[in-house]
């Protein structure tokens, strides 16, 4: 059972002062936060509340970086950490150890289809860098070395590290050229954004899996090593949460088995209940060669990821003169794996994906007749506890808000006086733990409709 | 006590399910690997058989306190019954704890910390600061970055392309390379491309190389340099005083972010806290992973100057890596950092490399194929040759690899090399015994490689 841990007491103010000084966080500007009284610095969690230095009690809505899968406050997780620890807490050079090894046959059972065998590291970008690598390397071995181009998807996100920045993505990244040699950008099936136009969501979902086959003849089904996408666009402000019509997946699997283009399917955040289903793919019924995951494996108590391929891709590496040269110190960790096997084991017991999937039609449901209510809510969208409200300043041309109208900055001010972690950004994300009950989704949906309900009459749109 | 383990059950799983880093399962299924540890003490690590072994190796050069080290996991358990994320926008008490730590501990204005979560993301992160920070100033036109043959910088796509360490393995599998990389020689005297005669010359050389890259495609091209302050892959070349003082001076003279990889020799491997502390000189970023948390978790930081960092105080990049700043690991590498200062561990890895390096260098009295011994502190390279006076290496036909790797294996040592170098570079917190049980097996692996060879 969960041990009261004593509160202790924190001189806030100073550890803040420090914050300002030394700690480079990301996405957040240090000048700015320091007229604000920011960062908000946190002491405890339990469930979807943490407590910050000064004891109060706030509502995480995305569960961290949609990562926090299981709620805070697992301690069969700290117990499996501690136990592995003490253990042995490294995997000495050329050997195994039964955590990594038993999360390996683990992923191999609950992913889909014939997916099995697994490269274990610490965050999504190294998983999605593994997947491009082993994709690479795979058509090498089969003499097709011309292939080295990725198609990914407008609008998605892959990573922070040298290829998978320049994955996906909108808007300027001049702060970290040169650009990726090879990266090519496909439309999103963005059912209310479309990049490839189209009317209704299948229409769209077609015409954006064709951008794909468009590209691949367009440069040669000979350059083209690899296809990623995320199972549906995750957390990004413009195409968050937006659910592809039925005919994308299966349409985006003929096409790459039509010209040899492996299928990486990125999972980070879209696996292990996410999305009401233990992967996010498994909606569209269909297989990718390359399974990318990370954040709910082990609900982020401990920085972990891994790339699973299939039998076809990984058996191009049998072989003494085969084997896919990449090493990571923290690759195949045992405690990191056993820190995963213990968050999965809690998200099965707790039959946390199909609360994902009841609480989240329940969400859903709230979220529509608030959105129905509040203008400024130009599309409610989402699957399972991945959902967003898309926000605009005309219904019609769906525009954003202008910057100077401060919209977001208004909202985060209100959610922060309800004790409502939420970050706006063009869209509001819903992405609580796994955990979450109908009061709880009941809380925040207040806190959502009094938010809008302000907003829109501070600036004259009600 | 080891529980009883069913290491045949396990071994197969691992074979048909796990892709190990760097090795083939079809080699391992025939061998009768891989070996499944189960448990860990100092620098001994017990197999699921229970034999145990002496980890020479040091987990990568990264498990400096050694293994068990109770007090680390009890840390991490109880940050794991506090807060174990950060909420969107917020931090956690150890990641402002820990960053405030390494800002005091790094030195000159080395002040603020970006967190990561392994030695290639703390490099990229470096590379993305220098990049932005150059076009903060006006500079967009540096992008390139100069790095040294032989070192190794970490394996994603945008740090993959620095060093070049050819005589290991072929980047051609992951072809095309980041664009604007660029390669200078590596100050290792005993194999100095550029022919320096003294270990002053080449150093002198191989600096004055840095130079000439930077006039030859201009400096206003040129992003960062990046080294280690003593590289592992090369066996760890322990560059002349002259080195780093005189990179130091031509970073700044052309305006180049000079970044310190201190990856493998930050946290006491080379004796000192900082392996560039033995060269007198402060470079603009640091980067650090391994020793930081003597590996118990993933974590790893780049350290930014307050100069660069000032840049980005209200326009900051947009990099998000999920795990960074990550409140369990900071609490881990808080009780390593604080163990390691208490135990004197830093001074253990001076006084226990100094003898180690001696016995191992005593070897070359009684084996010829042992052509240098070099390093400093615990992280001590052993370079192979077929040939001492024409240093010729042997040919991949002759399988020293494997000839040594089995060799290690039958004397209880965990470690391996690639047939030219073995890096030896143990827990340091080693003990004197312990030196000598690595320095008998490394003599006798070496009786038994020099007596197979010969009967060839």
């Amino acid at each position: 059972m969960v041990e009261t841990i004593e509160r202790k007491t924190f001189d806030t103010d100073s550890l803040r002062k420090s914050s300002l000084r030394h700690n480079w966080m990301h996405m957040r500007n240090w000048n700015e936060m320091a007229e604000e009284g920011e960062p908000l610095i946190l002491a405890d969690g339990k469930g979807l509340n943490v407590y910050d230095t000064d004891g109060n009690e706030w509502l995480d809505v995305n569960g961290g970086y949609l990562c926090v899968n299981v709620g805070y406050g697992r301690t069969e997780i700290a117990d499996a950490v501690r136990a592995q620890m003490k253990a042995l807490s490294f995997t000495p050079r050329g050997t195994t150890t039964e955590p990594v090894v038993r999360l390996s046959q683990k992923l191999a059972e609950i992913t889909p289809g014939d997916l099995e065998r697994s490269w274990q590291s610490t965050g999504g970008s190294e998983a999605n860098e593994t997947a491009i690598k082993i994709a690479k390397a795979y058509h090498k071995r089969n003499g097709e070395k011309s292939r080295y181009k990725v198609i990914s998807r407008m609008g998605s996100y892959h990573g922070a590290t040298g290829l998978t920045s320049w994955l996906g993505g909108r808007g300027s990244r001049s702060d970290f050229e040169p650009a990726f040699p090879g990266m090519l950008y496909a439309a999103q099936p963005n059912p209310y954004r479309p990049d490839a136009g189209g009317e209704t969501p299948s229409e769209i979902a077609v015409r954006a899996a064709k951008s794909v086959e468009d590209l691949i003849l367009y440069h040669g089904a000979d350059t083209v090593a690899a296809f990623i996408g995320e199972a549906f666009c995750a957390d990004t402000p413009y195409d968050a949460c937006s659910v592809p019509g039925p005919e994308y997946w299966p349409m985006v699997r003929e096409i790459c088995d039509r010209y040899g283009v492996v299928m990486i399917v990125d999972e980070v955040i879209t696996g292990f209940g996410r999305t009401g289903k233990m992967f996010g793919i498994e909606h569209w019924g269909v297989t990718p060669d390359i399974m990318t995951m990370a954040k709910g494996l082990v609900s982020a108590y401990v920085p972990m990821a891994a790339t699973i391929a299939t039998p076809k891709i990984a058996d191009a590496f049998a072989g003494p003169d085969n084997v896919f040269a990449q090493t990571l110190t923290f690759g195949g960790h045992p405690v990191i794996a056993a820190a995963a096997l213990a968050n999965i084991d809690i998200i099965e017991k707790d039959k946390l994906v199909q609360n994902a999937a009841d609480v989240g039609e329940y969400l859903m449901d709230q979220m529509r007749s608030v959105g129905e209510k509040h203008p400024m809510v130009g599309n409610v969208r989402g699957l399972g506890l991945m959902t967003a409200m898309d926000l605009v300043s005309d219904p019609v041309t769906k525009v954003r808000f202008p910057a100077e109208l401060g919209v977001e900055n208004r909202m985060a001010e209100k959610f922060a006086e309800r004790r409502l972690i939420i970050r706006p950004r063009g869209l509001l994300v819903f992405s609580p733990p796994l955990c979450i009950t109908r009061d709880e989704v009941d809380r925040i949906m207040q806190g959502v409709d009094e938010v809008l309900g302000e907003v829109e009459a501070e600036i004259g749109m009600s | 006590m080891v529980a009883t383990h069913d290491t045949e059950a396990i071994r197969q799983a691992s074979l048909k399910y796990q892709w190990m880093h760097n090795a083939d399962w079809t080699e391992m299924a025939e061998t009768g690997e891989p070996i499944v540890m189960v448990a860990g003490k100092g620098v001994r690590v017990t197999d699921s058989t229970g034999k145990t072994w002496l980890d020479a190796h040091g987990g990568y050069t990264s498990v400096h306190l050694g293994y068990g080290q109770d007090e680390i996991a009890e840390a991490a358990y109880e940050q794991l019954c506090k807060i174990t994320f950060f909420p969107s926008g917020t931090t956690t008490v150890p990641v402002v704890e820990l960053a405030e730590k390494l800002a005091g501990m790094t030195p000159g204005n080395l002040n603020r910390v970006f967190p990561g979560a392994g030695g290639s993301e703390a490099n990229e992160t470096a590379i993305k600061i220098t990049r932005a920070y150059h076009k903060r100033r006006g500079e967009a036109g540096r992008y390139k970055i100069i790095s040294r043959k032989f070192s190794y910088h970490g394996t994603t796509a945008g740090v993959l392309g620095l060093g070049n360490n050819a005589t290991d393995f072929s980047l051609s599998d992951f072809e095309p390379m980041a664009p604007g990389m660029i390669h200078v020689p590596h100050p290792n005297h005993y194999r100095d491309e550029l022919g320096g005669a003294s270990p002053s010359e080449t150093a002198i050389k191989c600096a004055q190389a840095v130079e000439d890259a930077i006039l030859m495609h201009g400096a206003d091209t040129v992003a960062a340099f990046i080294g280690e302050p003593i590289a592992q892959p090369p066996g760890a070349p322990v560059p002349a005083p002259e080195y780093w003082p005189m990179i130091r001076e031509i970073c700044d003279r052309y305006g180049v972010v000079l970044i310190c990889d201190e990856i493998i020799t930050g946290f006491g491997r080379t004796g000192k806290m900082f392996g560039i502390e033995h060269f007198g000189i402060e470079p603009d970023m640091m980067t650090m992973g391994k020793g930081l948390i003597s590996s118990y978790l993933p974590l790893a930081a780049t350290v930014v100057s307050d100069d660069i960092a000032d840049y980005f105080g209200s326009d900051n990049i947009a990099h998000a890596i999920t795990a960074s700043g990550h409140p369990v690991t900071a609490a881990a590498a808080l009780k390593n950092l604080e163990i390691l200062e208490r135990d004197g561990y830093v001074e253990n890895s001076r006084v226990q490399g100094e003898y180690l390096k001696a016995g191992l260098t005593e070897l070359m009295d009684r084996h010829t194929i042992v052509g240098d011994v070099r390093g400093l502190g615990l992280l001590i390279g052993v370079e192979i040759v077929a040939d001492r006076d024409t240093k010729e290496r042997f040919p991949k036909s002759a399988g020293l690899a494997a000839r040594l790797n089995a060799a290690f294996r039958k004397q209880g040592l965990i470690l391996q090399s690639d047939g030219n170098i073995i890096t030896v570079g143990p827990p340091i917190c080693i003990t004197r015994d312990e030196c000598d049980e690595i320095i008998a097996g490394v003599d006798a692996s070496l009786t038994e490689v020099e007596a197979g060879l010969a009967s060839d």
